[in-house]
């Protein structure tokens, strides 16, 4: 167990490394800033995602209005209160678990997935108020003006340092999720996977489990909106969408169960879709333009694939290919290593 | 607000809540045979009203031919549906069907953008040209009483299928025990097909008797269905008659309570009725008391 533990870290630490050093691979600032308010903002949501769909056995179709919560709880916070950008992250994590928990607790009671249908509910009405609660949210025109991240007397504005302190949090965001995963509250959660009942004949208090883990994913989607909103500076309702919070399970389906590499990647993949002419300079123009205007039918056949022939998503098919590496053919440990061919 | 205008209201509650109702049957029927809340229900809606308008416009279809091709068509597409992306998945799990069903309802909408466009189309002409009907003051629309008898027709036939054929036998038996049902030689995923081909047909009709009002576009789809939803969840998720009353339940509320505060939050009210009943009374306003099966 330790030496898989410590494995997993220097896994980590390479892929960390990697990560950081883009930034002086490329000059290309319009590039680094997509990757840093789009990619990388979105990374950290499905992380969230992760927890909850490949640990949790529960989804969300209302991510996006936490992520909305959180934009505009800081935006509020750091120009109406003039505070720093550290209370206004703060605050957004906050409010936006407090609103997990709301949502959580009633209907994580009920058996069955009455949380994908009460998060769909709340995810409109989120919509709804930050398109008319003109003057908290500034209705359809959104809020503009929205200060720079700032810590301490350091203004985070060039592109490179952006992309540092987003993709930093989300590396951070998934330490901090591998030890979840490993420790106690991982096994609850692993066990809850397997079987519900056998989990509570256990001793599991599955409910319990199943709304912290809610909560941590709705404090995610909040850090995330916060981070959007000073980056990109400008938030209006039309972005936390249901079409958003689709977008963003299909990255955590397509990234796998039981696996936090995996959506991340898968996050990073589909994210970039949109923006596919500037990461690929020598990509024909019909082809970029091809991939962009297909774009939602790409995400929804990705989520009908996945789920009928590649259920492992990109985690499984990483476990399946590790295992290859390691030994002649072995019974995967996880039993639903399905690669992804 | 005088007397008559709450008869408008109400009027109004009724019209919007009948296609309500046709929805809401939609989920029911498929929540009976997989136990899966069909995300793609209001995208059967979309086609019904979309294929309608563009079997009388482009291909100058006459009106009552265009509206069956429209409801048989879409009525393929849920059995299309069906087979290519709900029945491969062997095992049935619920949370597997459910992420299918809300990639399916994104892919359908998107597909159909890419073949239509992004545009509203035209509304197709009413069912029965003419005035509108004064009774008592209150005025109602011509196409209402399409909309409330066809509704009608719909859930009685639902019915007299449920009760009286062999197979509303077997999708009732599903809908209790489906390894039951599979052990007395019930073919249950054939029910699961047909339970998708009767969701989309009955989405397709609120689709096409609505288009006289209101223009189809391709997003039209979403909204309703959630409202379809709100609607079945209010009925109590159980049977035909309970989705109905779910319905116009609903169509009501949501008018008279625009009326009274503002409509600015119209769409609003079904989603908080949504939330409310689920998180207060899940097993709906009109469900018996659900057992909870271990």
């Amino acid at each position: 167990m330790r030496s898989s533990g410590y494995k997993r870290f220097v896994w980590w630490l390479v892929a960390s490394v990697a990560v950081m050093c883009v930034p002086f691979l490329t000059d290309n600032g319009f590039m680094l800033k997509i990757l840093a308010k789009d990619v990388g903002t979105n990374a950290l949501v499905v992380l969230g995602l992760a927890l909850l769909f490949g640990y949790g056995g529960q989804v969300s179709l209302g991510h996006a209005a936490f992520i909305g919560i959180g934009a505009y709880t800081s935006a509020l916070v750091t120009m109406r209160f003039e505070l720093p950008w550290l209370a206004g992250v703060a605050a957004a994590a906050l409010v936006s678990a407090a609103g997990g928990a709301l949502l959580a607790l009633p209907s994580l009671r009920l058996r069955g997935h009455y949380l994908a249908m009460a998060t769909l509910g709340f995810g409109e009405i989120m919509h709804i108020v930050f398109r008319e609660a003109t003057p908290l949210t500034g209705g359809f025109d959104g809020l503009r003006g929205i200060p720079s991240v700032a810590i301490g007397g350091f203004v985070f504005k060039s592109p490179e340092s952006i992309y540092w302190l987003v993709w930093g949090i989300v590396l951070v965001a998934l330490l901090l999720a591998y030890n979840v995963v490993a420790l106690r509250p991982g096994r609850a959660m692993r066990a809850l996977h397997g079987s519900e009942l056998g989990s509570q004949a256990c001793g599991v208090d599955t409910v319990r489990v199943k709304v912290q883990v809610f909560v941590v994913s709705a404090a995610l989607a909040g850090i995330a909106g916060s981070l959007y909103a000073h980056v990109a500076r400008f938030i209006s309702p039309e972005i936390f969408t249901l079409h958003r919070s689709v977008i963003l399970l299909s990255m955590a389906v397509l990234g796998g169960t039981s696996s936090l590499a995996g959506p991340i990647v898968a996050a990073v993949g589909l994210s970039i879709l949109k923006y596919v002419d500037s990461f690929v300079p020598g990509m024909p123009d019909a082809a970029s333009t091809f991939l962009q205007d297909w774009e939602l039918d790409i995400y929804g056949l990705t989520i009908i694939v996945v789920m009928l022939f590649a259920p492992g998503g990109i985690g499984g098919a990483f476990r399946s290919l590790r295992q290859r590496f390691r030994k002649k053919a072995a019974p995967d440990p996880e039993g639903e290593g399905v690669s992804a061919a | 607000m005088t007397g008559k205008d709450l008869l408008q209201f109400i009027v109004a509650g009724l019209s919007s809540g009948a296609l309500y109702a046709l929805l809401a049957l939609g989920f029911t029927i498929v929540y009976a045979s997989t136990g899966v809340i069909n995300f793609a229900q209001g995208e059967f809606y979309m086609l019904g009203g979309m294929l309608g308008v563009l079997a009388f416009d482009s291909l100058g279809i006459p009106l009552v031919f265009a509206a069956l091709l429209a409801i048989l068509a879409t009525t393929a597409v849920g059995v299309l549906f069906e087979l290519l992306a709900i029945r491969p998945r062997k095992d049935g799990d619920p949370l597997a069907l459910i992420i299918i069903t809300v990639g399916g309802s994104i892919l359908i909408q998107s597909l159909t953008r890419h073949a239509v466009g992004g545009e509203e189309l035209a509304t197709l002409p009413s069912f029965s040209p003419g005035p509108s009907i004064g009774i008592a003051g209150v005025t109602i629309v011509r196409q209402s009483l399409w909309i409330w008898g066809i509704t009608a027709v719909a859930v009685v036939g639902l019915t007299l299928l449920y009760r009286r054929t062999r197979f509303g036998k077997a999708m009732r038996a599903c809908s209790i025990d489906r390894d039951g049902a599979r052990l007395v030689g019930i073919d249950t995923a054939r029910v699961v097909t047909a339970s998708f081909a009767l969701a989309a047909a009955l989405g397709a009709i609120a689709g096409v008797v609505i288009s006289p009002t209101v223009p189809p576009v391709f997003y039209s789809g979403a909204s309703i269905g959630l409202k379809g939803f709100a609607a079945a969840i209010l009925g109590g998720l159980g049977n035909p008659v309970a989705a109905v009353a779910g319905g116009l339940t609903l169509g009501l509320l949501e008018n008279i309570a625009s009326g009274f505060i503002s409509s600015t939050f119209k769409d609003g009210i079904a989603l908080v009725v949504l939330l409310g009943v689920l998180f207060v009374r899940p097993q709906g306003l009109f469900g018996g008391r659900s057992r909870e099966k271990v």
